[in-house]
């Protein structure tokens, strides 16, 4: 097998990999994988029982009679947009950050299917909670790369409206989301939201399988049960929660877990986009309808690190994240659209295009964020006056006003990074 | 043209500080695009590469494989319009593609170092504030209750920069449950026994400092009787008074005072004695050879009386040792001259004044005060008196309790010598009389003890002939 | 004496005790294979093994539940919570069992439980990784708070915090891990959760710790360019706290300040202001002034400078200060 660039890097590079293991192998003094251990994540991560297909990774596609999908050549050409387009702002995440321009970066590299197939599944009435790497689902909703990487770069929590976009901002303690998901469906229900008609409304929650440890999971799924809450519960199992690997935390598969609960669990190939897409859209209209809740395991790979902070060459080894990249879910879909005939070189091109023009327009904005003014950060604390803080924010604003040399401390130093 | 971009090494891991350079991918002169690696790091997390964030020509490399750099630290240059011409790229020699030597400030506010530069702002000290900082304390208005005063200085301006708040309310006289002091002021209060709430503040705001309680806490005002209140005269007024630090001469004095008033237990015998005689042999004396050089006055023929007299009162002459739980009797006179210096009252003695004679004691006593008054007294002098005397007459005063000097058993004072009328011999005359006031520590001296000593040096004065009985 | 970073401090205080008493074991995410996320248990899995360097699952409340019922079976868990913003989901376990098991069970359990939490800002994170919760702790009883602030208190304190029978919540300023010091390991004796006056002075107190005793020293080096004379204490210890010196300098300075990064109300700066004003009242030529986080959200990191204390606002507050004199 020949060298390949460790999964940090981004996709233009070449590297001598030799001289980065041998970095690698000095930064860390952990202990690294052995053989065993290699295989049985291996085995854990790629064999799969009870999974859903319909896109092979030769680019086969095989309807299923469970979950329809109408499959026209402009769906799956759009899907490949997207997804091209969603993997590109994501390497230019991952550079931003290592150019300063980012404090980090949760990239997500390998799940552009899940996200995208789950992202296309959800009508504009749904709302979505998401954690913190559902780029390519905030990508469907129509938020811009630039208003996720504002939350990166430190400017806010996320520019876009979540109310609007109904899409909540990102949840960055494990699992939260997942809870106060039920809840909003709870409250759907409560509404009389439900129903088979055009603008009845569902709820979609986005977690990893390091979540479904946390309480909060739990909890959630017990209430959704208890009050028949139409939410999805989507669960991109990319194998790897930091340096936990799903196998050493879960015995059984983790869609199996619904059944405990009462209600439907699909493991679905988190690499096939109209698989995901399938089985969201059936999932978000038994929610819809009343049937709800539904589990969703999005059986994937998260093929960077963790974040830019991480590194991952700790804790797995590259033949695993090799075996993966035989997977990919854009390669799968080029080679569907080009094996039909549905695409030619022109249309990959002019996608490849946009890519980079989506990627020049997301860094010539972020690298010119401005910083907040020191009012954001007392602004909707409260939504009444409160006067205690008040008083502290003219308090902080005097001070700010006192320094000789007129800078009031906020956005002096301009957008280019200079205060990290 | 060309357009230099620097690239600064970046936070990777989030509080990372600084990371190895571990190789370059890139060299001086070659092309490089957006996001094409240029080096490889490794920090305390991982090792990692790092992208170009420009496009263009690497100038130079700021950095060398090995070296550990602090993060924000320069690293390479690239040129973003190099020249179309091709102009040779100068080699990576940092001083020189800045123009900025080590330790130069750049045009954008960063500090040239060895390896590249770090941030002006990270230079220890502060920012500067304008002339008179506007005080953070929160508005009244800002705040659901209004604050103490901060001791802001009355001249302070009101903040051009004041937030835009609600418009503050009218200024309302809080009606206040305790006067306004800090802590150490209201323990001084409490110390003088001073009611704040009578002490009339001078700080902003009715703030009362140390000063408005330490006039209200002096005897002046405490003394002062009960009168209607006017603004110019509600307390002892200090632009009149003027303070001198209590040190030196003035301090150790004190000091004395205070130890030998409250040590020793003071009593005071007075006696009125006629000098004539005494004043007409001084004349005679005067008039003679052997005295033509000397300086002689009366205080030196009561110096040679209380000599002769102290061999027949050693209880006089004596020291109490509360140390040693003794009573120290001194076979010699070590006679203690109490002298007014422009530095204050010094006591130096003159040793073994039993052994003078008058003519002795006369030019003594002319050395030591021009010596004190010169202050060039040796402290050797200033201690170790036995017995002192001490001139007020030179004052015209007739009369006084002197303290002792610590450690000794009596003070005569020597009244000034005036004409008096006089009874003599049935007749009232005019003589020459002088008091003399002579205190003694009692628990060394018997009042009759005392009495008799006085007595004697009275005798000797009113006829010095007597001298040649004794 | 050996000069390294406070991580490297605190990863040699596990080591050390680790090798000593067999008992000592490590848990919470990422902790084995991967050495932390910050890299303080670095190299122990592969030294210590899996069943003393454990790597849990995604879940706090699990890892402090569970190292509570191995404090209770004789072990000694020294708990890594990864970051501060992650504590809570282990709250409950913290405030109803933790600190409460030994009172509860008339002294037949001892809980000799460290939970490491690294704290603060600084770093340019996102939320959730740059809280100041430490005075939440501080107000349960049963529980022993602490917060190190340079590598040689890292490395005693942690070794004290394993040593001590009560549950301690122990604070690593995350902003200071990569700051280097001398640390003496071959000496260890004595209180290391006491107060410590780090610099001497006589003007002003300033009272700190964790991440924010750099700061106060480096105040003080600024304001001794100016001519006045700073005292600073880093009280280790946060609960309890030790007040004596911190007493006996206002009593000689008449002026205190309290720096912290915690937002303002409620917190360990309100507990200093209002114990020194009961026990040093007449000492006080001024009022105890804080110097603090705000009382907002932890804001996006590009306004984090205007949020946490920085060397201008303590130099600010000490003047303020002094004015009163």
């Amino acid at each position: 097998m020949p060298s390949q660039p460790s999964a940090v890097h981004t996709e233009t590079e070449s590297t001598d990999s030799a001289s980065a293991a041998a970095a690698r192998g000095a930064a860390g003094t952990s202990a690294f994988p052995q053989p065993h251990e290699v295989m049985a994540g291996l085995r854990a991560t790629m064999t799969a029982p009870g999974i859903l297909s319909m896109l092979s990774p030769e680019g086969e596609f095989t309807p299923s009679a469970e979950f329809p999908l109408d499959v026209t050549p402009e769906l799956v050409k759009g899907l490949y947009r997207d997804m091209v387009l969603v993997r590109r702002f994501d390497r230019e995440g991952n550079a931003l950050q290592r150019q300063g321009q980012l404090g980090l970066w949760a990239p997500l590299l390998g799940q552009e299917a899940a996200q995208v197939g789950a992202g296309r599944a959800i009508r504009p009435q749904d709302m979505v909670f998401p954690s913190y790497r559902e780029h390519g689902v905030a990508y469907c909703r129509g938020i811009a790369p630039v208003e996720i990487a504002s939350m990166f770069r430190g400017v806010d929590y996320g520019s876009w409206n979540p109310r609007e976009k109904r899409f909540n901002k990102y949840a960055i303690v494990i699992g939260n989301q997942v809870i106060n998901a039920v809840g909003y469906a709870m409250g759907q229900r409560l509404d009389g939201a439900l129903g088979d008609e055009d603008d009845a409304e569902a709820t979609i929650t986005f977690f990893g399988d390091g979540a479904t440890s946390q309480g909060d999971v739990h909890e959630g799924m017990v209430f959704a049960a208890a009050f028949n809450a139409p939410v999805v519960f989507y669960c991109q199992n990319n194998q790897w929660a930091i340096s936990e690997s799903i196998h050493r935390v879960a015995r059984m598969p983790l869609y199996q877990r619904a059944a405990g609960y009462g209600f439907p669990g699909i493991r679905v190939d988190g690499n096939d986009v109209l698989a995901c897409l399938a089985v969201t859209t059936w999932a978000m209209d038994e929610c819809r309808s009343g049937n709800g809740p539904v589990m969703i395991e999005a059986f994937t790979y998260r093929m960077d690190a963790h974040t830019t902070s991480d590194d991952p060459t700790r804790y797995r080894m590259q033949d695993e994240t090799e075996a993966w990249k035989l997977l990919d879910p854009i390669e799968r879909v080029k080679a569907y659209l080009a094996r039909n005939g549905l695409a030619d070189a022109a249309f990959f091109d002019s996608v490849a295009r946009d890519a980079d023009r989506l990627a020049e327009d997301f860094r010539s904005k972020l690298v010119n964020l401005p910083n907040p003014p020191v009012a954001a950060m007392f602004d909707h604390v409260y939504a009444t006056p409160h006067p205690y803080l008040a008083g502290q924010q003219a308090e902080l604003e005097d001070y700010l006003a006192g320094f000789a040399d007129g800078a009031d401390g906020v956005g002096a130093d301009g957008a280019d990074g200079g205060r990290r | 043209m060309s357009h230099v971009e620097t690239f600064a090494l970046p936070d990777v891991g989030e509080g990372l500080t600084e990371a190895e350079i571990l190789g370059w991918r890139v060299a001086p002169g070659d092309e490089v695009g957006v996001n094409q690696i240029l080096v490889e790091i490794e920090t305390a997390k991982a090792a990692v590469e790092l992208p170009s964030p420009f496009a263009g020509r690497v100038t130079s490399l700021l950095v060398t494989p090995g070296q550990t750099v602090d993060v924000g630290v320069p690293i390479i240059t690239i040129d973003t319009d190099p020249s179309p011409a091709g102009v040779p790229v100068p080699d990576g020699v940092i001083a020189e593609e800045a123009g900025t030597k080590i330790g130069e400030m750049t045009a954008d506010g960063r500090i040239a170092t060895l390896v590249g530069f770090v941030s002006a702002a990270s230079a220890p000290g502060r920012r500067p504030r304008r002339t008179d900082p506007v005080k953070a304390a929160p508005t009244a208005s800002a705040t659901p209750t209004a604050k103490d005063p901060a001791p802001v200085t009355p001249t302070t301006p009101v903040t051009p920069t004041t937030p835009v708040t609600p418009p503050a309310p009218a200024p309302v006289a809080v009606r206040r449950a305790s006067p306004l002091a800090a802590p150490p002021v209201r323990l001084l209060a409490r110390e003088l026994g001073v009611d704040l709430h009578t002490v009339t503040p001078s700080g902003p705001d009715g703030l009362i400092r140390r000063a408005d309680v330490e006039k209200a806490g002096t005897p002046a005002t405490a003394l002062e009787p009960v009168r209607r209140p006017t603004p110019a005269r509600s307390g002892v007024d200090p632009s009149r008074q003027r303070r001198v630090p209590i040190k030196g001469v003035r301090k150790a004095t004190g000091a004395a005072m205070v130890t030998s008033a409250f040590t020793a237990p003071h009593v005071t015998v007075f006696h009125s004695v006629d000098v004539t005689e005494m004043m007409a042999l001084r004349e005679r004396l005067r008039s003679r050879p052997e005295f033509a050089d000397v300086k002689l006055t009366p205080l030196a023929f009561v110096a040679r009386a209380v000599c002769l007299v102290l061999r027949r009162s050693e209880d006089l002459n004596a020291t109490w040792d509360e140390a040693a739980q003794e009573i120290v009797l001194n076979d010699y006179v070590n006679l203690g001259i109490a002298a007014a210096t422009p530095r204050g009252l010094v006591v130096p003695h003159i040793g073994d004044a039993d052994a003078l004679d008058l003519r002795g004691l006369a030019r003594a006593l002319t050395e030591l005060a021009d010596t004190a008054r010169a202050g060039r007294t040796s402290p050797a002098v200033m201690t170790g008196g036995t017995f002192t005397l001490t001139n007020i007459g030179v004052f015209g005063i007739d009369a006084g309790t002197p303290i002792l000097n610590p450690g000794e058993a009596g003070i005569l004072a020597v009244g000034s010598i005036k004409p008096t009328p006089w009874v003599v011999d049935g007749e009232l005359a005019v003589r020459q009389v002088c008091q003399l006031s002579l205190s003694f520590d009692h628990r060394l001296v018997d009042g009759a003890q005392g009495a008799r000593f006085l007595a004697d040096v009275g005798g000797l004065l009113t006829d010095p002939g007597l001298a040649f009985a004794w | 004496m050996a000069t390294m970073t406070l991580a490297k401090a605190l990863n040699t205080a596990l080591r050390d005790e680790m090798a000593a008493d067999r008992k000592v074991v490590v848990m919470g995410e990422d902790v084995g294979k991967l050495g932390g996320v910050f890299r303080i248990t670095d190299g122990l899995y592969k030294d210590f093994g899996e069943d003393r360097v454990i790597d849990t699952p995604l879940a706090e409340s699990g890892i402090v539940g569970t190292a509570l019922g191995l404090a209770m079976r004789g072990y000694r868990p020294v708990v890594e919570i990864q970051f501060d913003g992650f504590v809570f989901p282990a709250f409950d376990q913290i405030i109803s069992q933790v600190a409460k098991m030994g009172f509860r069970s008339g002294g037949a359990w001892t809980i000799p439980l460290v939970i490491r939490i690294p704290f603060g800002g600084g770093i340019g994170a996102v939320e959730h990784h740059s809280e100041s919760p430490e005075s939440f702790f501080c107000h349960i009883a049963g529980l022993r708070v602490v917060a190190c602030s340079s590598p040689s208190d890292g490395y005693h304190m942690l070794r004290q915090a394993i040593a001590t029978d009560d549950p301690v919540v122990f604070f690593e300023p995350k902003r200071r891990y990569w700051e280097k010091g001398d640390v003496e390991t071959s000496i260890h004796q004595g209180d290391y959760f006491s107060s410590r006056v780090r610099r001497e002075g006589t003007d002003c107190t300033v009272v700190s710790y964790g991440p924010s005793v750099s700061i106060a020293l480096a105040a003080a080096d600024a304001a001794a360019a100016e001519g006045r004379s700073l005292e600073v204490i880093d009280l280790r210890g946060l609960s309890p706290i030790d007040l004596g010196p911190v007493l006996e300098s206002v009593r000689r300075t008449g002026h205190l300040v309290v720096v912290s990064e915690a937002p303002r109300e409620s917190s360990i700066t309100s507990d200093i202001a209002a114990r020194v004003t009961e026990e040093a009242f007449y000492s006080l030529a001024a009022p105890v002034l804080r110097v603090a986080g705000l009382d907002v959200p932890y804001p996006p990191s590009r306004l984090e400078e205007d949020f946490l204390p920085n060397l201008d606002r303590v130099l600010d507050a000490v003047d303020r200060s002094l004015e009163y004199r």
